[in-house]
């Protein structure tokens, strides 16, 4: 079974123990030693055929622990949002103008996460979940870099009022986050959806 | 000799049936299928585990590890309540399908 790939402990523990139960039973039938092992092997079946089936049992987990985190991720972007949302509709010194901008740049930022999430055949379909973390995590470290920039270099070169210096914090960080987000929730669910067909 | 299909769109609605009368281990689970099907269902034992693995990480059964007699140790299997609502969801398709094999069959009698 190791030879075949079939490494995890719990699965060769769980095999070994059958094998052990199987050569048990058909010595007490009358069995040699010898003659027992042998039939109780073929009982338990060919290790190339069973990797495969342990390996899906893997990519059930993944798509288990893929829909947690895409739930995580959306929640943190809802609360994210909420805060912005309730500072734009109860804030008494912002003018109308200012409160639909607020408003309409949450909007957005809620519109790109739903088209990544909708658009998934768009998608390339990235199987290895590793690969999608790391796309993930330098999504969100090109996403920092660009707050920093945008903080630190562009802003002091504008003139702006505190009112319009919010509103161009709340388009520039909000809007690329959804656009980010939208990107890895499609990404997941792209892969999901593969696993998914290739299982059935 | 029963298709492979068959044997493997039957094997989580009778794992679930089985464990629907109390906890079970995987030899136990692999002798009884045997024993009532008259050797007709062979599963390869080796196969049944993959099966009972990936039917844990849906959350349809749980597993603990207990004694067996001898005091070697063996992990027992039962059921979880999402496991009881797949169950009524399998009986329900497999009667549906029954169902509608006998009508066919009586009418070619008829």
């Amino acid at each position: 079974m190791l030879a075949a790939g079939i490494k995890t402990p719990v699965p060769l523990e769980e095999l070994e123990i059958h094998l052990r139960e199987e050569i048990e039973q058909r010595m007490e039938l009358g069995f040699s030693a010898p003659q027992a092992f042998e039939a109780a092997i073929q009982q338990i079946g060919k290790a190339n055929m069973l990797k495969p089936e342990f390996e899906k049992v893997e990519e059930t987990k993944e798509a288990r622990e893929s829909k947690r985190s895409q739930i995580a991720l959306i929640f943190s972007l809802c609360m994210f949002l909420l805060l912005f949302a309730a500072y734009f509709l109860f804030d008494s010194e912002l003018t109308s103008g200012q409160r639909m901008s607020g408003l309409a740049a949450v909007a957005t930022t809620v519109l790109f996460v739903y088209i990544g999430h909708l658009g998934y055949r768009l998608f390339p379909v990235i199987l290895n979940w590793r690969a999608r973390l790391i796309t993930g995590l330098s999504g969100y470290l090109l996403y920092v870099l660009w707050v920093v920039v945008f903080v630190h270099i562009i802003l002091p070169r504008l003139d702006f009022t505190v009112s319009q210096l919010f509103m161009a914090i709340c388009w520039a960080s909000t809007v690329p986050l959804g656009f980010l987000d939208g990107i890895i929730l499609g990404l997941e669910k792209a892969a999901v959806k593969k696993t998914a067909m290739a299982d059935s | 000799m029963i298709r492979k299909e068959l044997v493997a769109a039957s094997a989580e609605p009778l794992i679930l049936s089985l464990l629907a009368r109390g906890e079970s281990y995987g030899y136990a689970i692999i002798q009884e299928i045997k024993a009532r099907s008259g050797g007709k269902l062979q599963w390869t034992d080796g196969m049944l585990y993959p099966v009972l693995h990936r039917m844990e990480h849906r959350g349809l059964i749980k597993s603990r590890w207990g004694a067996s007699e001898t005091g070697r140790k063996r992990k027992y299997y039962s059921l979880k309540k999402d496991g009881k609502a797949a169950m009524t969801r399998h009986r329900e398709q497999w009667s549906l399908v029954h169902g509608v094999l006998a009508g066919l069959r009586k009418e070619q009698y008829v």
